[in-house]
């Protein structure tokens, strides 16, 4: 603690310590035991989060996503590594209601209506937004009357993310909101999220959806494997996919020596290889053909623009190899 | 203890008509068939008539079906997400378990205060005090078997559990001497069968131990056989459900 060097009385112009607010993860790991097997599902994970910012955490089934999100909520404890959330333990700035998040699908009670259900969680805290007014703020304010059994997908997650405003939390989570959501109402969702949740909020949230990424967040954090591959604003990660993707056949036995070679040429984002295929996404795309035709006899030459779906899948798969 | 969830559990329940007939309706059919509408149903019986021993059986089973149900709906509805939701809430587990605990006590209370409204109509005749004193021992022999369906809803984790528990309830409870007087062989068995105790306990009043069998015999039977009996069942049902509750944490 630095308090023998502050003045009594003096207004500090200092920001406050770092870890006192936002969120922060430090070498965190999650271990399951599954039959007999150890999962790692999270393999060290390190992550700042700095109040107002709008972060997505990107990856495919089992990166390892909702484990760490868990875990930033304190619905599980790390098997090792430390997490503070508002310079507090998880659970504790959930508790005080800092901290709020829409879940996965599941649980609701679907004997309960909408308004119902809105007030049994807020009879849980001290200190609540109005039922009504977060009815309204989530667009159920005509279905409130209405058991969680008959409302759509949509409603029921809208229905939680009213849930999830109740406490006034500084930090929204967000664990794929819109699985298993037809387009329209992906679409009305994150209209909906847009309208209120961002003033001023800090909001992570987990898809596998990119275009849900780069419309909505600041930052994208890629996961895969238990880790985090890539992790920048949204125009860094743009900007790393900027390059085109060339891919050629080689010599069944030059393929090692051929990506070797390719990783070597500046501005090459990243080199696989599958089979006698292998495919490199780069800035220069002209050197890396004429390296791959001329000088390591390739053939089948296929050059393509590398969407952000690309860069992610080149990104991922090859960490989490 | 929070009111309003208390509240709004209630209304889960009241809703729910179908559970509400097999926990009080069926129960106090029963009584009306096999007890108020027996010629045998005026016969004496330590302090009270056989339509007394009768409506006091009936209440037990609707009681304890009535918590059973409390408690695999709540380990079942916990576990399929439920519980995560509450789990960014500020509600203590103790809270939790302390609403379910009066909910299922309340709950219980509805087929007891049905069950002996119409005995009280239909001519089931006892000392005050009989009526009472059993009716507080059915209510705190239903608490116990909360945990009976706690352990189907921990160990099934579907909705089916409720109805797995509530079904096995009825081939105990006539196994445990409720629906049918039992003797010889069968009646040895039910001793060892989770329901007897509770209800040979609920009778006792009336009874003071002594019971005939579809013989006509009279016998007697002290007091610790269905202590006992309720003791160790207690014990079992406790161990499972901590044993289910610690795998259900290390899976998380």
């Amino acid at each position: 603690m630095i308090t023998t060097s502050s003045p009594p009385t003096g207004t500090t112009t200092a920001p406050p310590p770092p870890t006192s607010e936002g969120i922060h993860l430090e070498g965190v790991t999650k271990a399951f035991r599954s039959g007999g097997e150890v999962v790692q599902a999270v393999a060290g994970v390190d992550l700042s989060i700095a109040p107002g910012e709008v972060v997505a955490v990107l990856g495919p089934n089992g990166a390892g996503k909702t484990t760490t999100l868990d875990m930033v909520l304190g619905l599980t404890e790390p098997t090792s590594g430390r997490i503070t959330s508002f310079g507090a333990a998880p659970r504790r700035a959930v508790h005080e209601g800092r901290v709020s998040a829409v879940l996965q699908t599941g649980g609701l009670l679907r004997d309960l209506t909408a308004r119902e259900t809105v007030r049994y969680i807020a009879s849980t805290f001290p200190d609540h937004e109005p039922v009504e007014e977060v009815l309204q703020r989530a667009g159920l304010a005509d279905k409130a009357d209405r058991l969680v059994s008959k409302l759509s997908g949509g409603e029921q997650q809208r229905l939680r993310f009213a849930l999830a405003l109740l406490p006034d939390p500084d930090l929204l989570v967000l664990d794929e909101p819109t699985a298993g959501m037809d387009v329209a109402a992906r679409r009305e969702f994150w209209r909906t999220m847009h309208e209120d949740a961002t003033n001023g909020r800090t909001v992570l949230f987990a898809t596998h959806y990119l275009e849900e990424a780069d419309h909505f967040a600041d930052r994208i954090v890629m996961m895969a494997g238990g880790r985090v591959v890539a992790d920048g604003t949204t125009e860094q990660i743009r900007a790393r996919a900027s390059g085109r993707t060339v891919s050629a056949d080689v010599r069944r036995g030059d393929v090692d020596a051929a990506v070797e070679r390719l990783r070597g040429l500046t501005g090459t984002a990243t080199v696989t290889a599958n089979g006698e295929r292998v495919t490199a996404i780069g800035e220069d795309s002209d050197a890396l053909a004429r390296t791959l035709l001329v000088e390591l006899g390739g053939t089948n030459l296929e050059v393509t623009t590398a969407s952000l779906d690309a860069a992610f899948v080149a990104i991922t798969g090859e960490e989490s190899r | 203890m929070n009111p309003t969830l208390i509240g709004l559990e209630l209304k889960r329940y009241c809703r729910d008509y179908v559970g509400l007939f097999f926990i009080a309706v069926l129960p106090a059919f029963m009584y009306v068939v096999f007890g108020a509408a027996q010629t045998f149903g005026k016969a004496d019986i330590g302090r009270g008539n056989v339509s007394l021993y009768v409506m006091i059986s009936m209440a037990v089973y609707g009681a304890v079906t009535a918590t059973v149900s409390v408690g695999g709906s709540a380990a079942v509805e916990r576990m399929q997400g439920w519980g995560r939701q509450l789990g960014l809430t500020p509600l203590r587990d103790v809270s939790y378990v302390g609403t379910k605990a009066v909910l299922a006590m309340v709950i219980a209370c509805i087929p007891i205060a049905l069950i002996y409204a119409i005995g009280l109509a239909t001519g089931a005749k006892g000392d005050t005090w009989v009526w009472f004193a059993t009716a507080g021992i059915t209510l705190f022999a239903a608490c116990l078997f909360s945990l009976y369906g706690l352990i189907f809803g921990l160990a099934l984790k579907s909705e089916s559990a409720v109805g797995a528990a509530s079904g096995s309830l009825v081939v105990f409870a006539f196994l445990g001497n409720i629906f049918i007087p039992l003797s010889g062989l069968m009646l040895t068995i039910a001793k060892f069968t989770p329901l007897y105790g509770i209800v040979s306990l609920a009778r006792y009043p009336l009874t003071e131990g002594y019971s005939v069998d579809m013989a006509g015999e009279l016998t007697h039977e002290a007091m610790w056989v269905p202590l006992v009996n309720v003791g160790v069942w207690t014990l079992i049902l406790g161990l499972l459900t901590i044993h289910l509750v610690r795998r259900g944490r290390d899976r998380q």
